[in-house]
């Protein structure tokens, strides 16, 4: 009985995102303290929003403007679950994500770094316009698994293969992803990069990708 | 428009307005330029009206489409090319001399109309001008409605667009097809919202964006006819949200839609063509065609509806000629032999009957190597 009662509550999670209503959001998360459902199940009820919609993303059905609003409505319910997470944390696998310096375009990135949050990373997002050093210090502070680079533009793009052949000097075993409008798969590959997602709806797969063959020293 | 007035046009080195030229006649000039393309060189003018009235010219016309790109050739930075415009027509003009094609792109960058409007505009001095997106004029939803329609007179960089073009029109008259890019309503909106924040206020808000697009498309129409009045005959307004990447299509024709219509009547009662550019991810050709009936579209990505090229070319090939489609990471990083076997792939998909212009995607990536650029143009002519 127990069982049907959270599974209902845990579906209308799943409903709020997909359906970025963060009324019931809230409610569904009240209910699911109520019935001392773990937090673990509602991320995960979040995350299964959050994934049925990724996979539509770009389609007549799930276009973009739409999707943003649900990523909104997501990082709302992970925020309220975060203290409740916080003993999680040393589990996650970190990320530090940016856009490269002089590049003020966020909207790529800001979706890359709710998925990546939604789907289980503990995502240490440096904003936009992040200089060299700075990632390369987050790297090292936060012992980052991931680093996730945006760019799109043509002109600041270029401070890509500097980032990467810095990090790879300090950190040889984090997985750098790379991604933005001027870049394709053979620019990333000769930039050194470990892994490119031409956009959100493949990152989560091409990141892991990534991490299997930078783990099994495999080449790309 | 007769015969002799569009000789007695030409003579004097201008373009006549091709709107005042009745179909036939210009069908009837394109099948006889075409005619003599078999036999001999035609120039830039009649190569342009060979293909886009879907005959063959000598070779398919190539758009280089370089922009900032060009300041390399006078060594000007970044910032210096958006904000003097003598500075970006001598290195416009210059390029046009050094490394050809058929069509110039005229513009400063893309800020221009949004920093018009008052938003804060950053011009660094190695990469492309862009907002302040910490200080955006638009702070929230109800800043839309606050937006005030703002006199061309008093907009000095969308003025300084229009310097270029009479001057590109004085000094190279027949040279080249000089085209400026008009950003579109939503395009001006994000540089001063940011896109993120735009496209969730379309589903939010959608009458104050409604109103706000209403004021800005009153102003690029001031513009778009300031443009039209130096002797323009093509103008390109940037429709990048009528994508897939962009809007949903269903939003985009209830929000932008009608207001790129309006953009484009008024292009099309000035005589002149619309060339949409577009290179969002699966642009939607079939809305943009619906609603702008472009002569024109300029694209990177295949749209919604076409799974390739020669479906695309059997799909709309009679109804808009196609601007297109070498992808600009490979003119960033691609051998000039990798560019010119990818210029003879997209010719041959899109070049047969006419109705096609070589291009990028996008605009030439404006820090890459200008050789690939030459090869472009090289390659429209070996194998066009």
């Amino acid at each position: 009985m127990n069982s049907e009662k959270n599974k209902e509550v845990l579906n209308s999670v799943e409903k709020a995102v997909q359906e970025h209503n963060a009324d019931e959001l809230n409610k569904s998360i009240d209910q699911a303290g109520k019935q001392e459902i773990p937090t673990t199940e509602i991320r995960q009820a979040l995350f299964q929003g959050l994934e049925h919609l990724r996979k539509k993303l770009f389609t007549p059905e799930m276009p973009l403007p739409k999707f943003l609003l649900s990523l909104d409505v997501l990082h709302q319910g992970l925020k309220r679950l975060s203290s409740a997470e916080e003993s999680e944390k040393s589990r996650a696998i970190p990320v530090v994500i940016g856009v490269v310096e002089g590049d003020p375009h966020d909207l790529g990135k800001n979706i890359i770094s709710r998925i990546y949050a939604a789907s289980g990373y503990q995502v240490y997002d440096l904003g936009t316009r992040v200089p060299v050093d700075a990632f390369i210090n987050s790297v090292k502070e936060k012992q980052a698994k991931v680093l996730a680079l945006s760019s799109m533009i043509s002109t600041t793009m270029m401070q890509m293969p500097e980032i990467i052949k810095r990090v790879k000097a300090i950190s040889p075993d984090t997985v750098i992803m790379v991604g933005g409008a001027p870049l394709d798969l053979n620019l990333a590959k000769s930039f050194g990069a470990d892994g490119y997602a031409e956009s959100a709806v493949m990152v989560l797969e091409e990141t892991e990708a990534a991490m299997e063959r930078v783990s099994a020293k495999e080449k790309w | 428009m007769s015969v002799s007035e569009i000789i007695d046009s030409l003579r004097k080195g201008r373009i006549p307005p091709l709107g005042l030229i009745p179909d036939n006649v210009l069908d009837f000039l394109a099948r006889l330029t075409s005619w003599r393309g078999r036999r001999s060189e035609l120039s830039t003018i009649e190569r342009l009206l060979a293909t886009m009235r879907h005959k063959e010219p000598d070779h398919v016309p190539c758009a280089p489409l370089v922009g900032g790109a060009y300041r390399q050739l006078t060594g000007a930075s970044f910032r210096e090319f958006s904000l003097d415009p003598n500075v970006a027509i001598e290195a416009g003009l210059l390029g046009l001399e050094v490394i050809g094609g058929d069509v110039l792109l005229l513009g400063l960058d893309l800020t221009v109309e949004a920093s018009d409007f008052g938003q804060t505009t950053i011009y660094p001095e190695n990469s492309t001008a862009h907002p302040d997106y910490a200080n955006p004029l638009i702070k929230d939803y109800t800043d839309y409605r606050k937006l005030k329609r703002i006199e061309l007179k008093s907009a000095p960089r969308m003025q300084k667009v229009v310097e270029m073009s009479r001057r590109a029109l004085k000094e190279k008259g027949l040279s080249a097809v000089f085209v400026p890019v008009v950003s579109s309503p939503l395009s001006v909106l994000a540089m001063m919202r940011s896109a993120e924040r735009v496209f969730k206020d379309c589903v939010l808000y959608p009458a104050e964006v409604m109103a706000a697009m209403e004021t800005v498309t009153g102003v690029l129409i001031d513009y778009i006819n300031a443009l039209c009045d130096t002797g323009l005959v093509i103008i390109a307004p940037d429709m990048l949200f009528a994508a897939k990447s962009g809007l949903g299509k269903e939003l985009w024709e209830k929000m932008e839609g009608p207001f790129g219509r309006e953009i484009a009547e008024v292009i099309h009662r000035r005589n002149c063509l619309v060339a949409i550019h577009n290179c969002g991810d699966g642009p939607y050709f079939d809305s943009m065609v619906r609603f702008m009936e472009p002569e024109a579209i300029s694209f990177a990505c295949l749209p919604d509806d076409c799974k390739d090229r020669k479906e695309l070319k059997k799909k709309y090939g009679d109804q808009t000629t196609f601007i297109g489609n070498v992808e600009t990471p490979l003119l960033y990083r691609g051998s000039p032999q990798q560019v010119m076997e990818e210029c003879k792939k997209v010719i041959d998909d899109l070049a047969e009957g006419g109705g096609f212009i070589l291009a990028p995607g996008c605009e030439y990536p404006p820090n890459a190597n200008l050789l690939n650029a030459i090869i472009l143009v090289q390659a429209a002519r070996i194998y066009g």
